[in-house]
């Protein structure tokens, strides 16, 4: 979005006409309400970026299907100049005028159509140029459909448009309805607002709205519109002295057949405007961070580098976007309403006054007078910046343009940047609505992304500390290492031709996260069903599984107006956590994948473990959508945000520490129930802490040995082709198992079967070394702070007969060959070495054996200590 | 759709193999499958679709597809030749128009199934476009000259048009609607408003209750003199039936019955009449008073009230006997829950089951003591907000106030002026009124129906015979602001059924809870009381699992109207209070209250437990 400079942000205001009272659609669902079809459809117009149209920021729905459209505003506009009563130079009209038709003609590029044209609605920027207002209002109402009032003023409608009619859809369900106004109106009302400029006065001002009409039709019969225009307003003499070229112009717009009638794009290209045109440059569509053109091709450089910093006290604010100066304002305690409310546009009458007498049975009310505060009042508000600038006047303007060098780090922190860090350590909720946190957040992740693929390393180090909201679509993709031609990609893709599985994808689409105004709207629907046909065609090996929906759902929210970017980041999502998921047979990997979980239960909370077992809970019954769909068929989406914000910095592993973290959060619930209440708890998931659940699953990762959580079925790891080596050394984090060198200390596939009978995860030698520090701790792949610990963490079970064990030994393990180790009432047989297993309770138990004679009774054994001692055991299969 | 059928025909004689591509038969993949693992959480069952069914589908949506958005849909060819090498081509799309599709999709389509050459890309896109907007426009143009051309022929029709653009721009928007006429209710609203968010509103709250206090003295010289007539009248009517038989006939006794009843009729109305008399004038006192007061504090140069408001003590002190009031709230069982509704976004929302009267809810105490003056003050604050308490009141099909629960409710109503709106009476007349008024709508509404259907012949005529009562599910509204906590009052029509073991969620009497709940959603009403039960009053029949089995259909059914209100006001928190009547039984009570965490699955209690 282009910078606010001396725009201010405005505010307008009006209600979707409400539905009829119960009404269903066809497929048997209740309707969309008007203001969220509204609200899907206004989204594309954020993604209109012209200089000659306002830019449209944000959309807001209030109570009872009231709208509030934040866009980019001015206090000046055409109105002023007719205000001053004086016929305007032809010079400057020409000029307003072909700005105008610049702003008609990139809009109806892009099939859209003003309707609304009126001197208030064409505001003058600070610089005197014209820019279009409420452009979007015929676009975004369907043409109309969904509000009560007529869109447009009488004064300027087009003779067609008021010939068409008001066509209302009597009955919601069908839609029959003629063609809605063409492009061409626009050049009329347009004809019109310059007429009245050269006469420097306002037309029909005398005449009452059906007259106004009726004037308007009958002008098909005159010879010259102008002249008959002028002699109706007494000002033939001021017409007389308006030039000729001018008059040509008039008569072109004013032109009564609309076949005869040119469209805006040959009027820009007519000869009238062949002095104007030069002074104007075309337009250049900014390229977007993700397209495959270079970004950097349109940058021209002025001669004299120091221009570019010649004002020293430049308003940094209004450097920065609209989008992000609405966002901050908003985090600084704007309201909408609010502000609305306080200019007087929003008048509600306390509801109590509004109430129906009666209701029949099927809910039709009566006695409800007409509410006036429904009435549509249209003026644009001005959202004042002075408390957003008040707050932000201590940030200093080092904060708008943060260095990214590597040797950033020396750099002394000033003061404002030991406040950041304080308000770092404070709970995510609140940095998020931190005004200057946010500020400093977004500008250095808008420069770090700005810097994609070459800051990526940094980009991860700092999605450590959060994600800012507003930035977070880009930076999952960059996350996700998205890079490429994805618009051309996803455009090639056939989303058309119906499949087979459109039929599934068409009742899962409404049923997927429709407590979201975005998702819910057809728009959202219609990109839903777009980018999950894009992915299921493109993936032959791979099938639609229900819940699909569901994890396209954060992907296509965050990037509603990308489709191609959604789709990008979901083909890329899918292989790195849930590689072979949807494959047509899944069974094998889904079988693996809940084992390894069961095993990380047992290694973390085997008391947990034993009693969901007891009772036969296993992850079986409700673990499935959990990993199928990375929890989104679980959480709403503000928290899958928090808890994918973390899961994307980790590797393929950590999906299951965060099952067990929220597992630990039903603990109490769950030791206390047994296996029908657990099925209930399940079937509707109580209330989950999401940044608990976050910091705890961060914990359980850092304690989990890397190789327990092998899985035979995860991807292979690819060839990396890391050529710059900068992105991997500083997130050993991220780093799967399989992506590490294989050595023979490493572990080796074991089949489903066996898989099953183990109640622990079995670990690599590699990590057994690890964590019993026996090599050189600059060769540790832990994370060093858990190194240190003085205490033995750990207890090495060793299981081989006593005269293996006495020919060589982990150092301080202890000796419990498996065959005397149990009484024959399968308790702990009473002995030293087992007073010590009883001490280590709640520690980290590793048992090791012989890899061929001794599998099984590792297995045997684990499981018993594990009943027993309901501790932390695992097991090691022991190569020789 | 379009482009459906796409053809690439060869204009030169070359060899280029004739691509004779339609779209790509994709294999057909399983919708859904069930592997070997349970996934009975997240799955529907499984069905699989044949070949010959999607075959079907299709070309239905080739045909609905037109049909369905019914705008005049015309098909034109995009023709677009291009030139590799020495061999020409030229690709045939069929598009229908207008078109809906996003052609940067189209194009990527074309490309893949014709396996167009790269270098013929961009040129394609360009001239795919400048077609598709040069026969929009057409499109647009031709449909513009029809409207005027039939708009020049008849004047009748363009008088008619204009005048339905008139209408729409003056009904629906500011700037052309006639202007406000001013409105003293709400004026006075919006000074009320202001007033009992001031300093004032002490002086305003002791003011009401004085009034109170006074109604009730002429209540209960009214009781008292009733009682006195009743007492005279019995002990003469025992004089006189000692003599029946004797000097006294039948008749004699009669005419004495007749006359006394007579005389207590007269005495009654006296007395409603001295009543009315008395709110009336109260209430023409308070507005004025209101209205000057609101002056005053406008202009604080001449104020003398505003000095009386700041140091006028509180002349009602707290009642000395709370023990009978207390022993009163004791016999109120109550118990609180808090549950989340939603899938995946949850909402809040308080639940409350209590062992009360309806009425207890509108009934002030007379001891002005802390407690209920907090509370009144709160009904008063919240009067003119968007957080408003309603109650659910179950009557039969007349609109009066002679019988009942509406009998009693009506006294209540008198017991305290409502300064702010109609009195209760006034108000059923207007909606006694509304509901004829409604009636003659929906006749009109059904007439030209009526001939083809006679499905509902019988409830029509149901209707007709007696216009001006209510059918059971249907319900009129009230508003009050001399209750002691609520504003709004539901007053439900019910008949015999809801006494029925056997009624169902599609009950009448249910589907009016759900648009009560419904009408609690478009206007702010976020506490509202319900009789759990349907009843207000326990009788024989209504036995233990009579009880519970009609508690679990009310609560199942609020439960989903809640989970439905989500959707109608975006998940605003309320609270729902379940009103069980007075005369169930601790046991009984208890039952309910286990039932309830059961069906609303109530989140969980924070449990402390100490951490070593």
């Amino acid at each position: 979005m282009p910078p606010l400079k001396d725009a201010e942000l405005g505010a307008f205001t009006f209600f979707a006409s409400a539905l009829p009272h119960d009404v269903c659609g066809s497929n048997g669902l209740p309707l969309t309400p008007n203001s969220i079809k509204i609200l899907g459809r206004f989204q594309i117009l954020k993604t209109i970026v012209h200089p000659r149209l306002c830019q449209y920021v944000d959309i807001s729905r209030g109570k009872h299907e009231r709208l509030v459209v934040v866009a980019e505003h001015y206090p000046k506009s055409f109105e002023d100049l007719l205000r001053e009563g004086t016929p305007v130079s032809s010079s400057k009209i020409f000029r307003l005028a072909y700005e105008v038709l610049q702003g008609l003609e990139y809009m109806n590029r892009h099939r859209m159509v003003h309707r609304a044209l009126a001197p208030h609605n064409i505001l003058l920027d600070g610089e005197g140029h014209a820019k279009l207002a409420k452009f979007g209002l015929y676009h975004i109402t369907d043409h109309g459909a969904d509000v009560d009032f007529p869109i447009g003023y009488p004064s300027y409608l087009a003779p067609e448009v008021i010939a068409q009619g008001i066509v209302k859809p009597t009955d919601p369900t069908q839609c029959e309805r003629p063609l809605p106004s063409g492009p061409k109106s626009d050049v009329w009302s347009l004809g019109l607002i310059l007429f009245e400029l050269c006469m420097g006065r306002k037309l029909f001002q005398s005449l009452d709205i059906s007259e106004k009409l009726k004037l308007i039709l009958t002008l098909g019969c005159v010879d010259d519109i102008i002249t008959v225009l002028s002699e109706e307003h007494g000002c033939e003499d001021i017409l007389k002295s308006v030039p000729e070229n001018t008059l040509a112009l008039l008569r072109k717009c004013l032109t009564f057949h609309p076949t005869k009638r040119p469209t805006s794009a040959e009027l820009l290209a007519d000869s009238v405007f062949s002095e104007v045109s030069p002074l104007y440059l075309p337009f250049r569509k900014p390229v977007g961070l993700f397209s495959s053109a270079l970004r950097c091709a349109n940058l021209i450089l002025p001669e004299d580098i120091s221009l570019l910093c010649k004002d020293e006290d430049s308003d940094f604010l209004a450097e920065r976007s609209i989008e992000e100066v609405y966002h901050l304002w908003c985090l600084a305690g704007g309201d909408l309403e609010k502000e609305l409310i306080s200019k007087g546009i929003i008048r509600s009458k306390p509801p109590i006054c509004t109430l129906p007498n009666l209701l029949l049975e099927d809910g039709e009310s009566f006695g409800q007078g007409r509410d006036r505060s429904s009435l549509l009042d249209d003026t644009t508000v001005t959202l004042s910046l002075c408390q957003l600038r008040n707050r932000l006047k201590d940030v200093p303007g080092e904060a708008y343009y943060p260095l990214l060098g590597e040797d950033q780090s020396n750099i002394p922190h000033s003061g404002s940047s030991n406040e950041l860090s304080t308000s770092a350590t404070l709970p995510l909720i609140i940095r998020e609505r931190d005004t200057e946190y946010q500020l400093n957040r977004i500008v250095l992740f808008d420069r770090l992304l700005n810097a994609y693929p070459y800051k990526k390393n940094m980009i991860w180090k700092e999605a450590r500390v959060d994600i800012p909201p507003l930035l977070r679509g880009l930076t999952w993709a960059a996350l996700l290492g998205v890079e490429g031609a994805i618009q051309e990609k996803y455009d090639m893709i056939d989303k058309d031709t119906p499949i087979p599985t459109d039929r599934q994808i068409e009742v899962d689409i409404p049923r997927c996260h429709q407590y979201d105004e975005l998702l819910s709207s057809p728009e959202g629907h219609a990109k839903f069903r777009r980018v999950l046909k894009a992915w299921v065609v493109s993936h032959p090996n791979l099938v639609y599984w229900q819940g699909l929906d569901s994890l396209c759902a954060p992907f296509l929210y965050l990037n509603f107006n990308n489709e191609a970017l959604a789709y990008a980041c979901m083909s890329a999502f899918i292989p790195k956590y849930l590689y072979n998921f949807f494959l047509k047979d899944n069974s094998h990997v889904i079988q693996e994948y809940l084992k390894v979980f069961s095993q990380m239960i047992a290694f973390h909370d085997p008391e947990l473990s034993n009693h969901l077992n007891e009772i036969g809970f296993i992850p079986d019954l409700y673990a499935i959508p959990w990993f199928l769909t990375m929890f989104t068929h679980v959480f709403p989406l503000h928290k899958i945000f928090h808890l994918w914000d973390t899961l994307l910095l980790g590797n393929a592993s950590f999906p299951f520490c965060i099952g067990v973290a929220i597992l630990q959060q039903l603990r109490v619930r769950l030791l206390a129930n047994g296996f029908n209440e657990c099925i209930l708890l399940f079937s509707d998931l109580p209330e989950i802490d999401i940044e608990r659940c976050v910091r705890e699953s961060v914990n359980l990762f850092c304690w989990t040995p890397k190789s327990a959580t092998y899985r035979q079925h995860a991807q292979v790891p690819k060839q990396i082709s890391e050529s710059n080596g900068v992105s991997r050394t500083s997130a050993s984090f991220s780093v799967d198992f399989q992506e590490s060198p294989k050595t023979d200390l490493g572990r080796e596939p074991i089949n489903m079967k066996e898989l099953k009978l183990e109640v622990s995860p079995r670990i690599s030698a590699e990590d057994l070394i690890d964590l019993c520090e026996l090599t050189m701790p600059s060769m540790s792949r832990i994370p060093s702070k858990k190194t240190r610990s003085i205490k033995p963490k750990l207890l090495v079970v060793d299981i081989r007969h006593s005269e293996d064990f006495n020919r060589g030994h982990i150092p301080g393990s202890i000796n419990m060959p498996s065959g005397s180790a149990f009484t024959t009432e399968r308790d702990l047989a009473p002995c030293p070495a087992s007073t010590t297993l009883q001490n280590f309770k709640g520690k980290v138990i590793v048992t090791v054996g012989h890899a061929a004679q001794d599998a099984s009774e590792i297995i045997i054994f684990t499981a018993r200590v594990v009943m027993d001692l309901a501790a932390c055991g695992k097991k090691f299969n022991n190569h020789g | 759709m379009t482009g459906r059928k796409v053809n690439v025909s060869r204009s030169g004689s070359s060899s280029f193999p004739a691509q004779t591509v339609l779209h790509p038969r994709q294999p057909v993949r399983p919708l859904c499958m069930v592997g070997a693992v349970e996934r009975r959480a997240l799955l529907l069952p499984y069905r699989p679709v044949s070949l010959t069914e999607v075959l079907k589908r299709r070309s239905n949506c080739l045909e609905m597809k037109p049909g369905k958005a019914k705008i005049s849909y015309t098909q034109r060819d995009f023709v677009y030749s291009f030139q590799a090498g020495p061999q020409k081509f030229a690709l045939t799309v069929p598009l229908q128009f207008p078109v809906q599709e996003n052609l940067d999709h189209l194009h990527g389509r074309l490309m893949l199934l014709h396996n167009l050459p790269c270098f013929v890309e961009k040129d394609l896109k360009q001239s795919l476009c400048r077609f598709v907007e040069k026969e929009t426009v057409k499109d647009y143009d031709r449909e513009a000259e029809l409207a005027l051309e039939a708009m020049s022929l008849s004047a009748v029709a363009t008088e008619k048009l204009s005048n339905t653009w008139m209408k729409a721009y003056t009904e629906t928007t500011l700037e052309h609607a006639r202007p406000e006429e001013p409105n003293w209710d709400e004026d006075f609203a919006d000074i009320y408003h202001d007033l009992i968010h001031s300093p004032a509103s002490e002086t305003l709250l002791n003011l009401e209750h004085n009034y109170f206090l006074s109604i009730s003295e002429l209540l209960s010289e009214r009781d008292v003199e009733l009682k006195k007539l009743r007492e005279r009248q019995g002990t003469e009517m025992n004089k006189v039936m000692q003599e029946l038989g004797k000097s006294l006939t039948d008749q004699d006794v009669n005419s004495v019955a007749a006359q006394h009843f007579e005389s207590q009729q007269v005495l009654e109305n006296k007395w409603s009449t001295e009543l009315q008399q008395l709110s009336t004038i109260q209430k023409q006192e308070y507005q004025e008073w209101v209205i000057k007061l609101h002056h005053d504090l406008k202009n604080p140069n001449n104020s003398s009230i505003s000095e009386e408001i700041k140091f006028q003590p509180s002349s009602l002190h707290e009642s000395a006997d709370t023990s009978r009031e207390a022993y009163e709230e004791h016999r109120q069982l109550e118990e609180s829950f808090t549950i989340h509704l939603g899938a995946q976004l949850k909402t809040m929302h308080n639940l409350r089951l209590m062992r009360a009267d309806m009425l207890d809810f509108c009934k002030h105490k007379r001891n002005h003591h802390r407690g209920v003056k907090l509370h009144r003050l709160q009904t008063a604050m919240s009067l003119y907000s968007t957080s408003l308490c309603g109650l659910v009141l179950l009557v039969d099909n007349r609109i009066n106030s002679y019988s009942g629960i509406k009998r009693d409710f009506a006294t209540v109503c008198q017991e305290c002026t409502d300064f702010q709106f109609p009195q209760l009476q006034e108000q059923l007349e207007i909606v006694q009124q509304v509901l004829l008024y409604a009636r003659a709508q929906r006749d009109q509404m059904s007439k030209p129906q009526h001939d083809s259907t006679n499905g509902n012949e019988g409830r029509a005529d149901k209707v007709k015979s007696n216009q001006s009562n209510l059918l059971p599910g249907e319900f009129y509204v009230t508003r009050h602001s001399n209750l002691s906590e609520m504003h709004v009052v539901f007053h439900l029509c019910v008949d015999d059924s809801v006494r029925s073991g056997n009624i169902t969620a599609r009950d009448p009497a249910i589907m009016g809870l759900r648009n009560i709940l419904k009408v609690c959603c478009t206007h702010d009403i976020t506490t509202i009381n319900i009789p759990l039960l349907l009843v207000h009053e326990m009788s024989e029949e209504m036995t233990i699992p009579w009880c519970s089995k009609r508690a679990e259909l009310v609560f199942k059914c609020v439960k989903g109207f809640m989970m439905e209100m989500v959707s109608w006001d975006g998940g605003v928190s309320r609270t729902v209070q379940f009103l069980v009547p007075q005369n169930i039984s601790e046991e009984m009570f208890y039952q309910l209250s286990n039932m309830l965490p059961q069906i609303f699955r109530v989140s969980s209690t924070l449990t402390l437990t100490s951490k070593h």
